[in-house]
């Protein structure tokens, strides 16, 4: 009865309450649309981002980020490598990497090099590295060739079909050197990394390094990155109990790149705020009026013997309707749209849609769509409907029954 | 055999003591009965409202007390109060009553469900008190959709379903026409008579207070005569 109540008084004045559901639906709409293309983007990038370079999830061995040397290895162990993989279903596959720095020479020049042995393969199934290449070919594993990115390539003015001279310290002290025919050009999304990859094949980076079968790094690739911090936290509980490894995170391998999100998100939620604050005053203009208009019945009612609690629940309820209303409209017209998109993302042209396609990616909008985007609207449209409606409790336990009757 | 439901003692009521004083109840010492038939008359600003706040429950006395079946109300909390008010009074204003947005027979069951009666009962009562008000038909109207004498009744239906000890009636007919106001006289007298129920109401209007049997005359907050009238003066 309470709750027939106050759903017939929403109808009294069915203008007044429909404008409010629908300024309410429209603020939720847009605030799942900003967040949506927000969250969207970033994932996107994050995903690019850290396919390219860190990965979502590394496994070291824990002496490695203090002493980033080749001393501090580990073993490419199947039963590791299963272990790990057991360790969260969302994991989706291992990537193994043995990375270090060397010096490549031309016969003209010399220059720092990031070598990177790699399994080309699993490379390519995390990210696409085999599309990237302009020219040439990928080497194959125990061959000695190498590839490496179009800007290194043009420092050292060399071309396919060149050979590289590599330069550097192999595991424990040893000298590492040898000369590698330069199997092919990539080029690579991220620029610093386009003017200093050198990859090799896994095991023949192990050869020359004198680190056979071991690697530095392992990267754990999640289904999606969303699922990044509990696959993480499953890794590094199993992984890090008797201190051999430690397991990083992407936002703790590109702390730039977090910022850069946070701030953006920072932003994106002070859009949102602005419009709540606007849906707040036009929901409290409705539940002011609401209560106005209405003094007398009120003291009618706590005079027949209805309690102020049982009325401040009619009144409580009549604020939430006017909030779920709005929320379910909201968010039902903004799942059509965001689910359209999702599966559609927008296409970009011009120059921003070049640039993009200079990094290597697709120049697409991006949505992101997961229940939380919704969920989180309705926990704010909520609140603010619970808050506004203490206005209407507040003056029904204040007020005078008598008074009120002759309002 | 009857006994006093309500029992007024030297009840004074004094507005605004502070700045401008208003006397509207003086000494007031009045005592009622089960079954009574009362009308409280005189002239405007003499204290009829207040007098029938008080007894409500509604308004607290600057001095005296009311007392319902033996129990002290002066003193009690107001939560206390509305709680008392549901159980035992029954009110019927002169406007503004029902809730608009509920039919005349969600209204009367409503304070039933205040009371959280048992629904079978609950439907069963509302129907019948309507049958007896005369609204068998215009059950599932709206307030808006009934006259002005068509809302009193659902009123009063609505003040007899909460099964009260007495019924309190402020100018009730105020803002009837005659034959509308002769007509709900009609009905709480018949109320009064089958199912001895009591009534007090104050009204300005003649052949209203013809009707009472019982006059209670206010003349500036205090009472200047209260007398037993014949019962049998029942023709308009
Ligand atoms: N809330 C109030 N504040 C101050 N004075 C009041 C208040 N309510 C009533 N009064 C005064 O108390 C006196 C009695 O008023 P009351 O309403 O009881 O008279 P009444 O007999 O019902 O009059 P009417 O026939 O016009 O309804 C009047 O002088 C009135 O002005
Ligand atoms: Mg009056």
């Amino acid at each position: 009865m309470n709750a027939k109540l106050a759903w017939r008084n929403l109808w009294r004045n069915r203008r007044r309450t429909l404008i409010t559901g629908a300024s309410i639906m429209f603020a939720v709409f847009f605030a799942v649309l900003i967040q949506s293309m927000n969250r969207g983007s970033h994932e996107y990038m994050i995903d690019n981002m850290a396919r390219f370079h860190t990965g979502f999830i590394q496994l070291q061995d824990s002496r490695f980020e203090s002493e980033p040397s080749l001393d501090n290895v580990f073993e490419m162990d199947d039963a590791l490598f299963e272990r790990i993989a057991e360790t969260h279903p969302n994991i989706s596959f291992l990537v193994p990497r043995l990375e270090t720095f060397m010096l490549a020479a031309s016969e003209q020049q010399t220059r720092g090099a990031y070598v990177m042995g790699i399994e080309a393969d699993l490379e390519h199934q995390l990210n696409g590295l085999k599309d990237h290449l302009k020219s040439g070919r990928f080497f194959t594993p125990g061959e000695g060739a190498v590839v490496m990115g179009e800007g290194l390539a043009g420092r050292l003015d060399v071309a396919v079909g060149d050979t590289l001279v590599l330069l550097g310290q192999g595991r424990f002290g040893t000298t590492a050197a040898g000369k590698f025919p330069i199997a092919g050009l990539v080029k690579h999304p991220m620029f610093e990394m386009n003017d200093q990859m050198v990859y090799m094949s896994l095991p023949d980076l192990q050869w020359v390094v004198s680190a056979e079968g071991m690697i530095t790094t392992l990267l754990v690739t999640p289904e999606r990155v969303r699922d990044t911090d509990v696959v993480a936290a499953s890794v590094r509980e199993s992984m890090t109990e008797n201190g051999e490894f430690t397991v990083k995170t992407w936002p703790e391998l590109m702390p730039e790149l977090l910022q850069a999100i946070e701030f953006d998100m920072a932003s994106a939620y002070v859009m949102s705020a602005i419009l709540y604050i606007v849906i707040a005053f036009g929901l409290f203009g409705t539940i002011l009026m609401m209560t106005l208009e209405r003094v007398r019945e009120f003291g009618v009612l706590l005079s027949i013997g209805m309690k102020r609690p049982s009325l401040s629940l009619v009144l409580f309820l009549e604020s939430l309707l006017i909030g779920v209303i709005g929320v379910l409209a909201g968010c039902f017209i903004s799942f059509l749209v965001v689910f359209y998109f999702y599966h559609h993302p927008i296409p970009l042209t011009g120059d921003l849609a070049a640039a993009i396609m200079d990094f290597g990616f697709e120049p697409i909008l991006p949505f992101y769509l997961s229940g939380s985007l919704f969920l989180e609207q309705a926990v704010i449209v909520l609140l603010l409907s619970t808050l506004i409606c203490l206005y209407p409790i507040i003056r029904v336990f204040r007020m005078d029954v008598l008074q009120a009757s002759k309002a | 055999m009857n006994q006093a439901i309500i029992q007024t003692d030297r009840l004074t009521k004094i507005y605004n003591p502070d700045t401008v004083p208003v006397h509207a109840l003086r000494d007031v010492s009045l005592s009622f009965e089960q079954g009574e038939f009362t009308s409280v008359v005189g002239p405007s600003g003499s204290g009829k409202t207040t007098l029938l706040n008080m007894i409500g429950g509604l308004d607290k006395p600057t001095s005296g007390s009311v007392m319902i079946d033996g129990v002290s109300i002066t003193g009690m909390k107001d939560r206390e109060l509305i709680d008392f008010r549901l159980k035992n009074i029954g009110f019927v204003f002169q406007h503004y009553n029902l809730i608009p947005v509920f039919t005349a027979r969600e209204n009367v069951s409503f304070i039933m469900l205040l009371q959280k009666r048992d629904k079978a009962e609950m439907m069963e009562r509302t129907e019948k008190l309507l049958q007896q008000v005369g609204l068998r038909e215009r059950m599932d109207a709206r307030p808006k959709q009934l006259s002005g004498g068509q809302q009193q009744r659902v009123a009063v239906a609505r003040a007899l379903a909460s099964r009260p000890k007495f019924i309190l009636a402020d100018e009730p007919t105020a803002n009837l026409d005659s034959a509308s106001a002769m007509n709900l006289l009609d009905i709480m007298e018949k109320m009064n008579r089958e199912e001895n129920v009591t009534f007090i109401f104050s009204t300005h209007d003649q052949r209203v207070i013809d009707r009472a049997r019982r006059v209670i005359t206010m003349v500036d907050g205090a009472v200047e005569s209260d007398i037993a009238t014949d019962q049998k003066s029942q023709t308009a």
